[in-house]
């Protein structure tokens, strides 16, 4: 099965609470990664507060934090490449990713993509 | 010496059938180091074989133990029986912020490892980092088998302990490794089990091996403080609770000055008024001691009434040459208009403070609002609308706190299952948020102060205005590339580091655990850029210029303290005398600040 990166900017609360404002995409991404590991996908989750040297061993990953910055984080790799930046993916990109079939009785509220191409 | 142990148990209750971990909790500056000292020296004197474990920043042990002391056990001489370890919690915060950081810095960014270094600064990374180092003390190992009883200085707060509890955060966290519990992060780069937490929890919440001893001052504020501390841990099952109250002006020493008195009354009263939790409680009364506590022999008398009126016949004047508050707000005033901030640990004055500069200022014909976040608010009452110029708001910390959590869990929580929710109920009782929630609602008043004066009893840490300013590095990007072309461009953030727009007060009491304290935040402010104006040194007895021979030697000892802040801390500082009645109305300010009582 492919292996799924996501290198999570610096967070005090994995939650966000400690932000301004919190911040709804983490909790959801953080149910979806749940759902898609129950699933049977590999989903591994690097926080960068408390894991920078998986930042650093990266090239891919380190090249992309001194190119952007921290500010363009998150960061997801699917089977070593980059696939996504700047936002966390959608349970139907997840399962897409991960040869998943989502099921149907999932309401799935986003964007218009809905898992296909726009 | 047993005779004397016999006695001690006879009068202080927390002292009776001691277990084998004694926890001293209470806020900086009430004495609970010299409390612990004084209960482990006892302890041993009485054949017990004692390990002391001290977590005071301001740690005097060494020095009242005429030892080197340190992060080990060590003999205390003078003491057979008794041994002491000191443990800095900072550095515990600091080695482990090390481990993190250390391998990464140079290969990446070092705006991102500076970014990183941060999110690892606040005070639940300190303070597990700390709990970190007590486990090994609390679960049974050779290490600590050597000792009947192990004494602390120092108490984990609720929100460390529910959260070691917590099974969601063990099972999210620890199992897979990847941290979903915000706070417990840094538990992801300490050396203790999961097991190795959950037994150290487990003797915390046991009655039979854990005493909790809550040290408190007699004042209406920190009795209430002391009093939520109570719930709090007992809501967690912390269940066997002492309360002592530390530092009460004797009866004698009332009949010798007008001031004396009336620390007397106040204090008998706060006590009349105890909190109905608090009264429950098993309850010591140590009385406030002439002389320094510093050494052995200090140390056996605090707890036991000894009869020593210090230097009744001491006439010596106290040298004392401070300016005062009113010289501090003439400079303020200068300006014009800006944002004025009170900061500082709690009980330490800053609603009284962030007052009297207010009434100072209004008293100049300048236009000043004060918003004060004192909940018991009666202050903001008697000002309000008695002065020209002046303008008072009252924002509430509990109730704006409570609005933040409800509104994340109703946007955020529907979502979640029991698990997930309950974390994030526990990662919104974390220090940080009552923060936020407040600074928000302050900021809206914030913009005033390009007018007008503002005034404020709180400010945010430095450690929040930098996670509150995570974009600002792309801020200061947009403002760097704007100034290039010309523009003007402004952040909060910067708004907070421009001393014309923004004047931190750093409020402090003249003892060695508040200055140090103060002092600690001025480093956390300095980090977020953001430069202390002046100190404020509270309720000095020394500035009282006091007769009674106790109240003269704690001026005395206050002298030190107070070249300390003048000498190394402050770039400018004032100094507030304890008054003889609580300073609530507008006259009773102003002689805060310097000035002669008016007639009534």
């Amino acid at each position: 099965m492919t292996a799924i990166e996501v290198y999570d900017p610096a967070l005090c609360c994995s939650t966000g609470v400690c932000g301004t404002e919190v911040d709804q995409a983490l909790v959801s991404f953080a149910a979806d990664v749940d759902w898609a590991k129950q699933n049977g996908a590999r989903i591994e989750r690097f926080n960068l507060a408390q894991q920078p040297l998986a930042f650093a061993e990266n090239a891919i990953v380190k090249g992309f934090l001194e190119r952007s910055g921290q500010e363009a984080l998150p960061l997801v790799l699917v089977a070593g490449e980059v696939a996504l930046a700047g936002r966390y993916p959608s349970r139907s990109e997840l399962a897409r990713w991960a040869g998943l079939v989502e099921t149907a009785t999932e309401p799935k509220p986003s964007g218009c993509c809905g898992g296909g191409s726009c | 010496m047993l005779w004397r142990w016999q006695l001690l148990k006879a009068v202080m209750k927390f002292l009776e059938q001691p277990p084998r971990f004694l926890f001293f909790t209470g806020k900086g500056g009430v004495g609970k180091t010299s409390i612990a000292c004084a209960t482990a020296i006892a302890l041993a004197e009485a054949g017990r074989r004692v390990l002391l474990v001290s977590t005071d920043p301001a740690s005097n042990v060494a020095q009242v133990f005429g030892a080197i002391i340190g992060n080990r056990m060590t003999d205390i001489p003078g003491a057979p029986g008794l041994s002491a370890l000191e443990i800095d919690p900072q550095a515990a915060a600091q080695a482990y912020r090390d481990r993190i950081v250390g391998p990464v810095r140079g290969l990446l960014p070092d705006a991102v490892v500076k970014g990183i270094e941060e999110q690892l600064s606040g005070a639940c990374t300190t303070e597990i980092a700390a709990f970190d180092e007590f486990t090994a003390l609390l679960v049974d190992s050779a290490l600590t088998a050597n000792y009947d009883h192990i004494v602390f200085d120092t108490a984990p707060t609720g929100h460390t302990i529910r959260l070691l509890q917590l099974p969601g955060a063990w099972s999210g966290f620890l199992e897979s490794g990847k941290g979903d519990a915000s706070c417990l992060g840094p538990l992801a780069g300490l050396d203790k089990q999961r097991a190795q937490y959950g037994r150290a929890v487990e003797a915390l919440a046991d009655a039979a091996r854990t005493r909790l001893v809550l040290v408190a001052r007699a004042q209406r504020s920190a009795l209430n403080e002391i009093a939520r501390t109570h719930k709090e841990l007992a809501a967690i099952g912390i269940a066997q609770q002492y309360l002592v109250i530390n530092g009460l002006l004797p009866e004698e020493e009332a009949k010798q000055d007008a001031l004396a008195a009336a620390i007397y009354e106040r204090e008998q009263a706060a006590l009349r008024a105890l909190p109905a939790e608090l009264a429950a409680l098993p309850c010591d009364r140590v009385a406030l001691r002439p002389f320094n506590l510093v050494g052995l022999d200090a140390l056996r008398q605090l707890l036991v009434a000894a009869p020593s009126p210090a230097n009744a016949s001491d006439d010596e004047p106290i040298a004392l040459d401070a300016p005062s508050l009113s010289e501090l707000v003439d400079a303020i005033a200068a300006d014009g208009h800006g944002l004025v901030m009170l900061m500082g640990k709690g009980g330490v004055g800053k609603t009284t403070l962030a007052a009297a500069v207010a009434v100072e200022l209004a008293r100049r014909g300048l236009r000043v609002h004060l918003t004060t976040s004192d909940p018991a608010a009666h202050l903001a009452e008697t000002l309000h609308g008695s002065l020209e110029h002046l303008k008072v708001s009252r924002i509430d910390p509990h109730a704006e706190t409570e609005r933040y959590r409800r509104e994340i869990l109703a946007a955020k929580g529907a979502k979640l299952d029991a698990a997930g929710r309950a974390m994030l109920e526990e990662d919104l009782r974390s220090p940080c948020t009552e923060e936020i929630a407040v600074f928000q609602a302050f900021s809206r008043i914030i913009r005033e102060a390009g007018e007008s004066f503002v005034v404020m009893d709180t400010a945010p840490t430095g450690h929040t205005l930098l996670l509150l300013d995570a974009t600002g590095a792309y801020h200061r990007e947009v403002a760097r590339q704007l100034d290039a072309k010309g523009a003007h461009y402004t952040t909060p953030m910067m708004q907070l580091q421009d001393p014309k727009q923004t004047k931190v007060l750093l409020a402090t009491l003249a003892e060695t655990t508040p200055v140090l304290e103060a002092a600690g935040l001025q480093a956390d402010l300095r980090r977020a850029g953001i430069e202390p104006w002046a100190w404020i040194i509270n309720n000095s007895v020394a500035a009282a210029r006091p007769h009674s021979p106790l109240l003269r030697q704690r001026a005395r000892n206050e002298i030190r303290e107070i070249d300390a802040v003048a000498a190394t801390h402050a770039r400018r500082y004032a100094i507030v005398p304890l008054l003889k009645e609580e300073p609530v109305g507008v006259s009773r300010l102003l002689e805060l600040a310097g000035h002669a009582v008016e007639a009534a």
